[in-house]
């Protein structure tokens, strides 16, 4: 298959893109926001709605991003363009990549294990990554049941123990809080820019672009939902609990009896979350082949190039995570609307054509 | 048919492949990594206060080997100090070369002189602790922690074991004891009300018993504290009191009439007794179906709503009864109106005991502020002296 289809893609928007922002996300949003957490999550995900409008409007055209930005800029200001485009995804990309490795040595270990325990990870993605985008088609068919299983389980063994209440006043936390916890977030909300870098690998359809726009809402909708749930049961300490998604199943009265039981869920997000974290590596190599054209052994030798730069940076910033997180959420979080959603609508002018080289 | 056509092209290969390998990750058991030999399995915690700082009594359990005779659980109790409870509970490895594991640790014990101060100086650290369970069951205990760790249980090998059966899902049914974990203590703590509860522990000898030489309570630990050793007392253990926090501290204690108001009030009570009179004879009744709740008014003189409903029938009287009397469950009209009185005693003082100590635990302060954010910084720190009680019970009987 060379084209992601429409279910592909929705499969994408609805079930993949909100496990993301289910690990440190709600913890992060908790300590700047307090009971208003929900508040900066919903804003985020109407705009992304929009970005993601904008860019399935764009992929009416069959065209690359490459193919539209050559075509009214020229090809070197093309490339230079879908370059940036792919190293701000290289760039976005590393966050969730940090929360990954905490998660893994947090989570499924009961002692700090060393980084190699996390290093299999890079030979998963190297492999993954070396991949044309539009067989991530097949990976979205597959991951969608998983996240939605996934998700459905631990919402139930959650309800339960919320009080739901906790979120109550609306807007206690002030708007200048809102506004913090609003900005802070961008760095979990960059869908919009990984599917610029599927343009031309979209089979688009009739009434793709609200339809697509829709199942992102829905699955916003699903993370506001755990966000509330999550600040229910956890009120005021909710702000303590960075894995968010694996503590708040946990306090189900049945797993004194049966043990932790939701951890099966809890693994099928996980699994769910590790592709998530792979995709924008995949963008940005998407990015340079776009750019550079697609020899045999390219995909490849930037796979295997660009997983071995992350492993560096990952042992670089092996303790140092609160310092990325600070660096992305509070210096250089304007990257994150430039390009997810100034970008797309600011391509929907340019007519743009097909490139010969492309 | 589009689903069907969805469906057909996923390989069931990759299902199942999926399906085996998250089965096997979930089976793994950690894959055996658990060294027992090595590691000290922490299963309760007594934290005291010092002069110096803290005392960490750590109850480890022990592999007691396969022999039926002698199953059971083995345990014991080390105690350490330090300066702050982290030290303390590293200081057992220092001190035995096993490695504190804590994610068995279903219990922590605080003695009473360590609640005269802000228990999270103590709790912190296991609030921090990625590998601690939050949801453990949090107690303050009578005199010292370390002394009720180590002391002989009549009912169980291992004392906390003992004190865990008092907490259990029954326990708490009953309206004797009130339980608080981790989490929800340090959600009280943090809140607008800044205010929880904690049962309060006792202990007492078991009379006419004392442990057989070969028991298997824990053998001595270091730094002068020991465990129960062969042919000590064997204690019995209750928790019908409740301890009130604020701010951290210990500010006051419900007794056992008061515990069971607030269960009553917290909806939790089925299967508990509580006693009224019938002509001067006392009559125990047995909660069958309970509800309560309370709800504020800040219309004029803020008004506080404590109502219980209850639903019981005949348990027991004082005196013979004839067997029409015995067969029959129902309760007549005076005992339920003697009920109704004694409940509203009881609701009355729990009522009163909130005002006195300053612990909000009727978290008036907490509705105050879900409700309006303008009202609560008006009223927060006047709130619970001049707020009303409005006691309305209902107790019916079973028909």
């Amino acid at each position: 298959m060379t084209k992601i289809s429409r279910r592909q893609l929705f499969f994408f928007l609805a079930f993949m893109a909100p496990v993301g922002k289910l690990i440190v996300m709600p913890a992060r949003l908790a300590r700047v926001c307090g009971n208003d957490l929900w508040l900066p999550a919903l804003a985020q995900f109407l705009l992304q709605a929009a970005a993601v409008f904008c860019v399935l409007l764009l992929a009416k055209r069959g065209k690359s991003l490459y193919e539209l930005l050559s075509g009214c800029l020229g090809k070197i200001a093309g490339k230079v363009c879908v370059l940036l485009v792919g190293a701000f995804l290289l760039f976005a990309g590393l966050l969730p990549l940090l929360e990954e490795k905490l998660f893994v040595q947090g989570v499924f270990y009961d002692t700090l294990p060393s980084l190699l325990s996390f290093a299999p990870f890079f030979l998963f993605s190297a492999y993954l990554c070396s991949k044309p985008l539009a067989s991530y088609g097949r990976i979205f068919d597959l991951l969608a049941p998983i996240a939605a299983v996934g998700f459905a389980g631990v919402m139930v063994f959650s309800a339960g123990n919320a009080d739901f209440g906790a979120v109550l006043p609306v807007g206690a936390s002030g708007p200048a809080a809102i506004a913090r916890g609003f900005a802070g977030s961008f760095a979990w909300f960059f869908d919009a820019a990984l599917l610029l870098m599927m343009l031309g690998k979209i089979e688009y359809k009739k009434n793709m672009a609200w339809q697509g726009a829709l199942c992102y809402l829905g699955g916003g909708a699903a993370v506001v939902l755990f966000l509330i749930t999550f600040y229910g049961i956890f009120e005021g300490t909710a702000l303590n609990q960075l894995f968010a998604f694996t503590k708040t199943s946990k306090y189900f009265s049945g797993f004194t009896v049966l043990g932790r039981a939701d951890y099966l869920f809890i693994f099928l997000l996980s699994l769910v979350a590790a592709f998530y974290t792979a995709l924008p590596l995949t963008g940005a190599i998407e990015s340079v082949l776009q750019a550079f054209g697609r020899p045999a052994a390219l995909p490849v030798l930037l796979s295997v190039g660009l997983s071995g730069i992350y492993f560096l940076l990952v042992y670089l910033f092996d303790y140092r995570f609160g310092d990325v997180m600070r660096a992305v959420t509070e210096q250089a979080f304007w990257l994150f609307p430039v390009f997810t959603l100034l970008l797309p609508p600011l391509l929907l002018p340019l007519k743009g054509r097909k490139h010969e080289s492309a | 048919m589009r689903a069907r056509k969805f469906w057909n092209t996923v390989p069931m290969k990759l299902w199942l492949l999926l399906l085996a390998a998250i089965l096997f990750s979930f089976f793994s058991n950690d894959f055996g990594l658990v060294d027992i030999q090595k590691t000290a399995v922490i299963v309760a915690a007594g934290i005291d206060k010092t002069e110096n700082g803290f005392s960490v009594t750590s109850q480890i359990a022990v592999p007691k080997g396969t022999d039926r005779a002698q199953g059971g659980t083995s345990s014991v109790n080390i105690t350490t100090e330090g300066p702050t409870v982290s030290d303390c509970i590293t200081a057992l490895f220092g001190k035995t070369g096993w490695v504190p594991k804590l994610v068995f640790c279903d219990l922590i014990l605080l003695g009473e002189e360590a609640v005269q101060e802000d228990v999270i100086a103590y709790l912190n650290y296991f609030l921090r602790n990625e590998y601690m369970p939050d949801n453990c069951l949090l107690a303050v205990c009578e005199g010292s922690a370390e002394k009720l760790l180590t002391s002989q249980s009549a009912i169980d090998d291992a004392s906390s074991l003992a004190i865990e059966k008092l907490f259990s899902d029954a326990a708490e049914k009953s309206g004797k004891v009130l339980t608080n974990t981790l989490k929800d203590f340090a959600i009280g703590y943090y809140g607008v009300s800044e205010s929880s509860y904690l049962p309060f522990v006792k202990m007492a000898p078991q009379k006419g018993a004392e442990a057989g030489g070969d028991s298997s309570g824990g053998s001595g630990g270091s730094s002068g504290s020991s465990g129960s050793s062969g042919g000590a007392e064997e204690q019995i253990y209750t928790a019908e009191e409740t301890a009130l926090f604020l701010k951290g501290k210990m500010v006051g204690k419900l007794p056992a009439e008061q515990t069971l108001a607030l269960s009553l009030l917290e909806g939790n009570v089925f299967a508990g007794t509580f006693s009224a009179q019938e002509n001067g004879q006392a009559v125990t009744l047995t909660v069958m179906r309970n509800s309560g709740g309370v709800s504020l008014d800040m219309k004029g003189t803020p008004t506080a709503k404590l109502s219980v409903d209850v639903t019981c029938r005949l348990c027991c009287r004082g005196t013979a009864a004839p067997i029409e009397d015995i067969s029959s469950d129902v309760v007549s009209p005076a005992v339920l109106e003697d009920a109704n009185k004694v409940l509203e005693g009881y609701l009355g003082a729990l009522f009163e005991n909130c005002k006195q100590t300053g612990c909000d635990f009727l978290e008036l302060k907490k509705s105050l502020y879900r409700s309006s954010l303008k009202k609560y910084r008006e009223w927060k720190d006047y709130l619970l002296d001049t707020v009303r009680p409005e006691i309305v019970t209902d107790v019916k009987s079973m028909k």
